[in-house]
């Protein structure tokens, strides 16, 4: 027996549940959404006001021709930038960043993996080395490049004494430009290898030991262990480390500024922008345009990392 | 990850960009007008009432901040309707320079009265950023005359006066007394370079000091001390607005300070402070701020003699530029702090103070009528540099109207004194990028 149904068709359309209408939130969704606005817009605001605004007004900057401290300026388009890449500065700028950038991320990261690995070790003392090697990463960096400085000094300087006690003569790290580039970088190397010793050290006693014993009893000795096991599993760390120390080698100023404020030998992209603008030159609108080219450069990295070698990190 | 672009994306991406750009062009400067200078020209004060209090901008040259904070006490009680507010706006020159062009382009927080260094005015001047004083001395009665007229012209631009004379220096030959005697020289600074390379061999022989001169450092010094060099080898940075540094006499002057370095190895550069490296006995004499004096005086563990720069073989005399800084009133700030800050500095330019600032810091004097018997009969010294000041000359265009020149010159000094860089490429090279900033950065905010 087949049973009919009955009703009207306001009743049948009652039983179809009517599709939402867009727009149309929920008391608890719209009740969320506002929790949501109230804990996010306080620091959205603030990141828009101190960081993409800036941001914004410097890409604006960087079109004029402006003189810091004049109140007027000439819109010149790209004409900064054209200066800038047609330069002869533009290649020992750019040329200093990049040896800047990779010697002191290859050099940070490597010293710091071979630091993390004697830290790694079950001897005394550990604890008191480990503060030690990591003490210079939090210090100022105006107080260390001074120190430095005392230590570099050819006259007077701890490193040239000790040179005049093997009968050599110091070499002008201050003055000589190219030697100026090695003295801040040996400096930076040395502020921030903690850094990279302690990230490092996190990954080294993470690394799976159960791996490591299977490995040993199938007669791998330390090398190959370390080449074949350590190695790729610290890859996540390793690439956590490289993004983060090459952003900062990109933007690392204050050394720059203490130990050589005429910036000869050492304007890496950062530093010309702040000479440009700063320093003698008064050209705000030129530095804006390098400026946004290190953007640029940021960007570019961050995304290919992200993209590329991601995605070649092994992640145990 | 992957991204998707449709058009609603797109045109929310495109609303935001120009949203972005109309924020951007809400600030920052005008976009419109001329490029020529914008200075004003004089302003009436003779309705307007000084200011209850502004602030005083200062690197303290010198160490001069007691001096500066008794001088403001002395002020204070003089005027106690003007209060003056002593604000640390820097550690040298360029950071009060910094400072005060932010603040500039902020248009905020500006000073009634700024110290401003022998390179930096003009720039303040080309852009608008401080007043002409002439009204204000001629109303509140500044005894311009009795000011040391090479260093009250050194601020003088279009028949403008535009700042006055602070702590004003110029260099000095400091010797060590004790190795000119072990070395049998005379007690006396040489009267030409040509005499002193005579002396440098004898000098190193006999004192054991590392070297028997020291360039001063390069930043910030290598453009001002080498004038004298290439005054004295009749060339120059710049001749007027020619720049004149590839002349035959200008490479010739600093192939010899190349080869004072390289080939008699008797000079060399100071890495940072040629007045510390002095003092410390490293080399036996050195050129340096008559703003070091006092401080040479009191850490040197020798006997310390000062004298003239000496001379070249083209020029003997008038081979010595002078240095340091002047104080302006700024143009962003109102009338009735302008006018406050002109009281202040009428009083802290007047002779009984001008001398106490002197004594405190070994700068010279501005007025002619300060009364310096008490400071000559402490230390001595100053007189030289006193006495030097008749034989100065006004320092090359190049130097100091040029943004970032004293850079680049620091910059070939490097090259040739430290890397033994080609004296004429290098110096080819510099005659370009001065012009360059020239034509670009000057010449069109001249007025013609």
């Amino acid at each position: 027996m087949t049973r009919q149904l009955t009703g009207s068709p306001a009743v049948t359309a009652q039983a179809v549940p009517a599709p939402r209408r867009r727009g149309r939130w929920s008391g608890r969704t719209r009740r969320d959404f506002f929790v949501f606005l109230a804990l996010a817009l306080p620091n959205l605001a603030l990141i828009a006001v101190f960081t993409y605004l800036p941001l914004i007004n410097n890409m604006y900057y960087s079109t004029l021709d402006w003189t810091l401290g004049s109140a007027s300026a000439t819109v010149v388009g790209f004409d900064n930038y054209i200066a800038f890449f047609t330069s002869s500065d533009a290649p020992q700028v750019l040329g200093t960043t990049a040896i800047f950038t990779v010697v002191t991320v290859g050099g940070s990261m490597a010293l710091g993996l071979l630091v993390a690995l004697a830290l790694n070790a079950k001897v005394r003392g550990t604890t008191f080395a480990r503060s030690a090697v990591f003490a210079p990463y939090v210090l100022s960096g105006v107080g260390v490049g001074l120190v430095w400085l005392f230590i570099f000094d050819p006259g007077y300087g701890v490193l040239s004494w000790l040179l005049r006690g093997i009968g050599q003569q110091s070499p002008q790290w201050i003055n000589d430009p190219q030697l100026s580039l090695v003295m801040v970088i040996i400096v930076y190397v040395w502020k921030n290898l903690g850094y990279c010793a302690v990230v490092y050290l996190a990954g080294l006693q993470s690394l799976p030991k159960d791996v490591m014993e299977a490995a040993s009893l199938d007669g791998a000795n330390g090398f190959r262990r370390f080449m074949s096991i350590s190695v790729p599993l610290l890859g996540p760390t390793t690439f956590f480390l490289l993004i983060t120390t090459m952003i900062s080698s990109l933007q690392a100023f204050d050394l720059i500024r203490i130990m050589t404020p005429l910036g000869n030998g050492t304007s890496t992209l950062i530093y010309e922008a702040y000479l440009q603008a700063f320093g003698a030159y008064n050209r705000a609108g030129y530095s804006a345009s390098i400026s946004v080219v290190l953007f640029a450069i940021l960007l570019i990295i961050t995304v290919l990392q992200l993209r590329f070698v991601e995605r070649k990190v092994h992640y145990s | 990850m992957a991204m998707y672009l449709d058009r609603r994306n797109f045109l929310g991406l495109a609303g935001l960009g120009v949203a972005a750009a109309a924020l951007a062009a809400c600030g920052g400067p005008s976009t419109g007008g001329s490029a020529a200078s914008t200075a004003p020209s004089d302003i009436d004060f003779t309705s307007v009432k000084p200011a209850g209090s502004f602030d005083f901008w200062t690197s303290h040259p010198g160490q001069s901040q007691a001096v500066e904070q008794s001088i403001i006490d002395k002020f204070q009680a003089k005027f106690p309707d003007i209060k003056v507010n002593l604000v640390t706006a820097g550690a040298n020159y360029e950071e009060i320079a910094q400072k005060f062009q932010t603040s500039q382009a902020a248009k905020s927080a500006l000073p009634g009265l700024v110290v401003l260094s022998d390179v930096w005015w003009f720039r303040y001047y080309t852009n608008g950023n401080i007043i002409p004083l002439d009204g204000l001395i001629k109303q509140l009665d500044i005894k311009i005359d009795d000011f040391q007229k090479s260093l009250v012209a050194d601020y003088k631009y279009a028949n403008k006066q535009w700042a006055l004379p602070y702590g004003r220096s110029t260099p000095l030959f400091y010797y060590n007394k004790d190795h000119f005697k072990a070395a049998g020289l005379p007690d006396r600074a040489p009267k030409t370079w040509q005499e002193f390379a005579e002396w440098a061999p004898k000098l190193q022989a006999s004192s054991g000091a590392k070297y028997s001169y020291m360039y001063p450092a390069l930043a910030g010094y290598a453009g001002w001390t080498l004038q004298n060099n290439l005054w004295g080898w009749g060339g120059g940075w710049s001749n007027g607005w020619d720049i004149t540094a590839d002349s035959a006499e200008s490479v010739t002057a600093l192939q010899w300070v190349q080869d004072t370095i390289y080939k008699d190895k008797w000079a060399g550069v100071s890495s940072k402070n040629a007045a510390d490296d002095f003092s410390a006995g490293i080399a036996s004499t050195t050129i340096s701020s008559t703003g070091d004096l006092l401080g040479v005086l009191k850490s040197a563990k020798f006997n310390v003699g000062v004298g003239f720069l000496p001379g070249g073989p083209k020029a003997q005399s008038n081979v010595c530029p002078t240095g340091g800084a002047g104080l302006g009133i700024p143009s962003g700030v109102s009338k009735e702090v302008q006018l406050a800050a002109a009281t202040f500095l009428k009083f802290m330019t007047e002779p009984e103070n001008t001398a106490a600032f002197s004594a405190a810091t070994g700068y010279m004097p501005t007025r002619v009528s300060a009364d310096m018997t008490a400071v000559l009969a402490k230390t001595p010294q100053i007189k030289t540099a006193m006495d030097q000041l008749a034989v100065t000359k006004v320092q090359d265009n190049a130097r100091v109207f040029l943004p970032g020149a004293d850079q680049e010159m620091a910059k070939a000094a490097a090259k040739i004194m430290t890397q033994q860089g080609d004296v004429k490429a290098t110096m080819t090279d510099l005659k370009a990028t001065l012009e360059g900033i020239y034509t670009k950065d000057v010449k069109p905010k001249l007025k013609s």
